[in-house]
């Protein structure tokens, strides 16, 4: 138990009041479809339909750049809370995790999951029931906004975005499915029925080109962009910045990630 | 109003349309007189509007409205947003003179489409010409027009995306003699006719008619998007070049 003590101490947590045998906490993992696969006591990993190693690639593509330390951040989609609970580990002050479709879902049941992963990491985390159409500034400013995996979810993805640009301090950081990257000229694909990956939740996709355009025209003056850290070009990934945004928040962009809006940039994302 | 005042207010606006008011005073706009007859001519031919409410999204200096008056339509409420609104821009002041030197019964309102809904009216009939070319987000703008349509939607618009048959629209932006001294970057879209189709029946829209611009090709798109309230007398009109999008071998 000092051993488990000492642990949690470590990882910056506070240990549960009411902890679970693992015998008991394996039931209720095997309770839930997951997405994430988080680990929540050693040896005891949720079984998501994302792997532990893409989503640790993942959390270094989307938060390597940055210095979460001190600040707010906002998550929205947050599903099982794998990157809402990576931002608290990275340092955020505050962390609100958000969602609506995947924790109404009777199926998937994303909140009892996510609840279940929170009071097991026992970490410090806001979380409130938002449907993304429905988010205005009443929910908060906030120096980091998260739209991961979300964009293509929604039927009107621009309106989300004019209302994410709403409660975003300093950065707004996108990823998404993308399509039309053979285009240099902005534009977004739209998915009948399940089209797209047989999933019917999936409504558009967007190039590069459209989501620079719609940044620039929301206020943001500085984007950088760079590729899934495993799908590559079929998913982007946008770091939208205010005017207003601190240096510090930056710790610096490696090679991956490039200035979207400067000449050439977007020609040199195309595919063939 | 004598007619020294009317040329004097023609010459100090900045006009978006030519609207032929008197047999010999056409005003300086943007889009040629024949061109606007030629539009008027292909969206509104197919449809009897006697007696008939009519909305207009978008009307500019109300060119169509004023079509619509004279094809007999009870009521016409001619709205438009950023031309009207953008600080600087005098579209709303030439069309309220070009109402009065017509003579027209004209109702005018500043109004976003976005920000439409039930509660602003219904319309047997609603156009929208030039209508994603100036929408930052043309899928709220649609949802709008539509809460305020009873029976069928004109809806002009720009196009792109042709040679792909998956439903797309690609961003545009153009300057528009509208705000300030300068004009204005307006931006919009250009769908293709399979997203049109799909977004028009996705709000409800069950017959779908489609025919190029008259004089433009298919750069530009005509819709008429009728509700399933719409009796199907209303189609006897749309001959060809018009098709039927949703039921082809009609």
């Amino acid at each position: 138990m000092a051993q488990w003590a000492t642990l949690w101490y470590l990882r910056g947590m506070t240990l549960p009041a009411d902890r679970l045998s693992e015998k008991d906490l394996l039931a209720r993992m095997q309770s839930f479809h997951w997405w994430h696969s988080i680990a929540l006591r050693p040896g005891l990993t949720t079984f998501g339909g994302k792997s532990e190693l893409i989503l640790a690639q993942e959390e270094e593509a989307f938060f390597g750049p940055f210095n979460f330390q001190g600040r707010s951040v906002v998550d929205i989609g947050a599903w099982n809370g794998a990157f809402s609970f990576a931002a608290k580990r990275r340092g955020a002050a505050r962390v609100l995790a958000t969602d609506s479709y995947i924790w109404n879902h009777p199926v998937w049941r994303g909140r009892e999951a996510f609840e279940l992963a929170r009071a097991e990491l026992g970490l410090d985390i806001e979380a409130k029931l938002v449907d993304p159409p429905d988010i205005t500034p009443e929910l908060g400013l906030f120096d980091v906004v998260l739209f991961l995996g979300v964009f293509y979810h929604l039927y009107d993805p621009i309106q989300v975005m004019t209302q994410l640009r709403g409660i975003t301090r300093q950065m707004l950081l996108v990823e998404t499915h993308s399509d039309l990257t053979n285009q240099a000229r902005p534009g977004m694909v739209f998915y009948q029925g399940d089209i797209l990956n047989q999933d019917p939740t999936n409504w558009w996709g967007p190039n590069p080109a459209l989501m620079l355009s719609i940044f620039l025209q929301l206020g943001f003056t500085r984007i950088f962009y760079r590729d899934h850290p495993t799908l590559g070009r079929a998913r982007g990934i946008y770091a939208a910045f205010l005017p207003e945004v601190e240096d510090s928040l930056i710790l610096g962009f490696d090679e991956n990630w490039l200035d979207l809006d400067v000449p050439g940039a977007i020609e040199g994302l195309l595919t063939p | 109003m004598n007619e020294a005042e009317l040329r004097a207010a023609i010459q100090g606006h900045r006009w978006l349309q030519s609207l032929r008011l008197r047999p010999d005073l056409v005003t300086p706009g943007l889009k040629p007189e024949a061109e606007l007859q030629e539009e008027e001519a292909a969206l509104l031919d197919p449809l009897n509007l006697k007696g008939a409410h009519v909305l207009e999204v978008g009307a500019a200096n109300g060119a169509f409205s004023f079509a619509a008056l004279r094809r007999g339509a009870a009521r016409v409420l001619a709205t438009d947003h950023l031309a009207w609104t953008l600080p600087g821009s005098d579209a709303l002041s030439a069309t309220q003179w070009a109402t009065h030197a017509l003579g027209a019964g004209l109702e005018m309102a500043p109004m976003d489409p976005r920000h439409l809904n039930a509660g602003f009216g219904s319309f047997h009939v609603v156009m929208a010409t030039a209508c994603f070319d100036q929408l930052f987000n043309p899928i709220q703008a649609l949802r709008g027009i539509r809460s305020v349509t009873e029976r069928v939607l004109l809806l002009e618009t720009a196009q792109d995306g042709l040679d792909d048959a998956r439903p797309l629209m690609m961003a545009h932006g153009r300057m528009m003699p509208i705000g300030g001294p300068e004009g204005s970057w307006v931006s919009g879209w250009g769908p293709n006719p399979p997203l049109m189709t799909q977004l028009l029946n996705d709000l409800g829209f069950n017959r779908i008619l489609y025919r190029s611009h008259p004089r433009l090709g298919s750069a530009r798109g005509l819709y008429a998007a009728l509700l399933p309230d719409a009796p199907d007398g209303l189609l006897e009109g749309f001959h060809s070049p018009w098709i039927s999008l949703t039921h082809p071998q009609g």
